[in-house]
């Protein structure tokens, strides 16, 4: 059986449809953590560095604000579906800092689908997405495109 | 870090150095941050559509970024060296594209570049100008693996 069986597939999915993505709140720790792994700029490092800059006060790297997004967006949408991996994404904007114990809320709403030109098999799936804080405040916002499995010719849906 | 906004020429790259992805590593991440069964699962991946484990977009872009940090503490420890005052680094307000081309597979390494491809002042904040990079990052096969454009802000060393 393939790893996609049982999951939703290109046909099924709809312009529109609005996919709640959960929560996650981002802690000292997570944000140090991070941040030394892969994004060790003194703002995301060092208290009293980051009240000095532009962000005014210790935030998460954007990655990990973009990272845990993906994260949730995995666990909600892109195992639930026939995901044929990730084309990229596009005007990625970090709008406001995520700063020690925030809690960011990112949904997804499918902005088009398009056949593949070149692979009958694929569709290609543009997610809008939009990142909340516990304010309601736009933290990040982005679009995602996506390659998604399509029916074999002759499947029911 | 690295220089002020000043002195920073347009159509200068900068090596980032490289690195060499584990199947360890590729599933750590994976687990954390893009839990697709092609990210985590080697038997199952064999079965997906890249007929294999890869690594996550995300964490090939991640590790470009780090790589790029390091480039600019670099560039600043250069400038202490002979007696100058480094610049500041401003955080990113965002990424105008990034595509993912060729999968990154276990063993795969990645070479890093960044080319500065234009500058201009801040119209928001005062002191500080705007940077426009693209990252190009190559397999060991020389094939682009991704490329990503995006702004960073930099502080002027004389405000304007």
């Amino acid at each position: 059986m393939p790893p996609t069986a049982a999951r939703r597939y290109f046909e099924d999915l709809k312009i529109g449809e609005v996919i709640p993505l959960g929560s996650q709140t981002i802690t000292r720790d997570m944000i140090l953590g991070f941040a030394r792994e892969f994004d060790p700029l003194p703002f995301h490092l060092d208290d009293e560095a980051a009240k000095r800059s532009l962000l005014g006060g210790l935030a998460a790297s954007g990655w990990q604000t973009g990272a845990l997004t993906l994260r949730l967006l995995g666990e909600h949408f892109l195992t639930r579906i026939a995901s044929a991996g990730g084309l990229g994404f596009s005007n990625l904007k970090w709008k406001k800092p995520v700063m020690v114990d925030d809690t960011i809320f990112p949904t997804a709403t499918i902005a088009t689908l398009r056949r593949s030109a070149s692979r009958p098999d694929r569709g290609i799936i543009a997610l809008d997405l939009v990142v909340t804080n516990q304010h309601g405040a736009e933290v990040m916002t982005m679009t995602l495109a996506n390659l998604v499995e399509t029916r074999a010719p002759g499947d029911q849906p | 870090m690295t220089r002020w906004f000043e002195d920073i020429v347009v159509g200068e790259t900068f090596p980032l150095g490289q690195h060499t992805f584990t199947e360890a590593e590729i599933i750590r991440f994976g687990k954390l941050y893009d839990p697709q069964y092609f990210h985590i699962d080697p038997e199952a991946a064999k079965a997906g559509p890249f007929g294999g484990l890869v690594a996550s977009g995300w964490h090939t872009a991640a590790v470009g970024h780090r790589k790029m940090v390091d480039a600019l503490d670099a560039e600043a420890q250069r400038l202490r060296e002979l007696g100058e005052e480094p610049g500041i680094s401003g955080p990113s307000p965002g990424v105008d594209k990034l595509a993912f081309l060729v999968p990154v597979r276990p063993g795969d390494t990645v070479t890093y570049s960044m080319v500065v491809t234009g500058k201009r002042l801040s119209g928001s904040l005062p002191g500080w100008g705007l940077l426009f990079n693209t990252v190009e990052s190559t397999n060991q096969r020389g094939e682009i693996v991704y490329r990503a454009e995006f702004a960073a802000f930099s502080k002027l060393r004389q405000p304007a």
